[in-house]
């Protein structure tokens, strides 16, 4: 797998997006940025050529689900691999963000190994 | 509440004779039935807002004597607010001073894993004798510069572990703020309940409870109920699974 791609980090707190950005470079992954809402994030993805969106759920401004449907809606980054980390537990909530087309759904609190099995999986798929 | 009542012996009796008085062409017979049941209404009517009114009464100077309540909305709720955003900004700080530690550390630790591996390499060559004076020259000069190196990462490190230390420091004062603030909103939530009592309201509203739960639930906290919840990320797993993830 490419440790080179540029991963957009998306949560409304500094230290939820430190600790992913930290995880994520000891997994290899140094090619980072963050936002911190939806509405900051969609434009840095429209302009940015990223490869994967990690993006929480709640969020003032535009929630990580819109975010996900806009990124779905726009031809040029419907097909990014999107990750959603966020304390939403509500079976309804899971199945509507599989609906709308997410790669993967971890719950917080995660761990590092958790991080790194659902990166794989979203990675083997891409590949295949 | 019986004086209300509308379907009563007594009411069905006064139809009947309503409508025998009516098909008898009685006209000062019926209309003497229809006024008994207009002043039988009227009264209920009257004794009902008179004892709402005295209720009200009631309610409204006990509320007024009870200084606790206007104590709590005048200074306890906005005090309550101002702790609890000391509660974020507290644990927000001890989150970032512990990560700045611990981004910090994580270079030093890489650069020494680099160079014990460098000089564990050359020193495999030693052992082996396979190492000509020179190359024995330049590896204990790697070993001392190494040996200083160390010692200056640990002190570093240590600093930076202590600085983790410390940084939990929130825990005590952000517990006592918080429980006292769960004591607050039970003295608020047994208000609340004494004047739904006073009110007489019904004191489940399921529109209310309904309505609650297509926001966002946020974490799951144990023991609280929030509805249909998966409860870790197996279970979120499953899930996908379940739905052709």
């Amino acid at each position: 797998m490419d440790k080179n791609i540029k991963i957009l980090i998306v949560d409304d707190f500094s230290t939820m997006r430190r600790i992913i950005k930290n995880l994520l470079r000891d997994l290899g992954f140094t090619n980072t940025e963050e936002a911190d809402d939806g509405t900051t994030a969609l434009p840095m993805l429209q302009n940015g050529s990223f490869d994967l969106l990690v993006t929480d759920w709640n969020m003032p401004g535009m929630q990580g689900i819109d975010l996900l449907k806009h990124v779905r809606a726009d031809e040029n980054l419907s097909s990014l691999p999107v990750l959603m980390v966020t304390a939403e537990q509500k079976k309804e909530q899971i199945v509507e963000a599989a609906q709308a087309g997410v790669n993967g759904y971890i719950v917080k609190p995660f761990t590092a190994q958790t991080l790194k099995e659902k990166l794989d999986k979203i990675f083997e798929r891409l590949e295949a | 509440m019986s004086d209300d009542q509308v379907i009563s012996e007594d009411n069905l009796a006064r139809a009947r004779d309503l409508q025998a008085a009516i098909e008898a062409g009685d006209e000062k017979g019926a209309k003497e039935i229809i006024d008994d049941l207009t002043d039988i209404r009227e009264n209920t009517l009257y004794q009902e807002v008179g004892k709402l009114t005295r209720e009200l009464h009631d309610a409204i100077s006990a509320f007024g004597m009870d200084d606790r309540i206007a104590d709590i909305t005048e200074h306890d709720i906005p005090d309550a607010r101002q702790r609890l955003n000391f509660v974020i900004t507290k644990t927000a700080d001890a989150a970032d001073r512990t990560l700045t530690a611990v981004e910090e550390s994580i270079p030093i630790c890489e650069n020494m894993e680099t160079q014990a591996a460098e000089i564990l390499e050359s020193w495999r060559q030693f052992t082996k004798r396979e190492m000509d004076a020179e190359g024995f020259r330049k590896l204990s000069k790697e070993i001392d510069g190494f040996l200083l190196t160390q010692s200056d990462g640990f002190s570093t490190l240590k600093g930076h572990l202590n600085d983790v230390l410390m940084a939990q420091d929130f825990q005590d004062l952000t517990g006592q703020i918080i429980t006292r603030v769960i004591n607050l909103v039970a003295e608020v939530e047994a208000n609340l309940v004494n004047l739904i009592k006073i009110a007489g309201l019904p004191e489940h509203n399921p529109e209310a409870e309904k309505k609650s739960g297509e926001k966002l639930e946020g974490p799951v906290v144990p023991g609280v109920d929030s509805g249909d919840t998966v409860s870790g990320q197996d279970e979120v797993d499953d899930l996908l699974s379940s739905l052709g993830f």
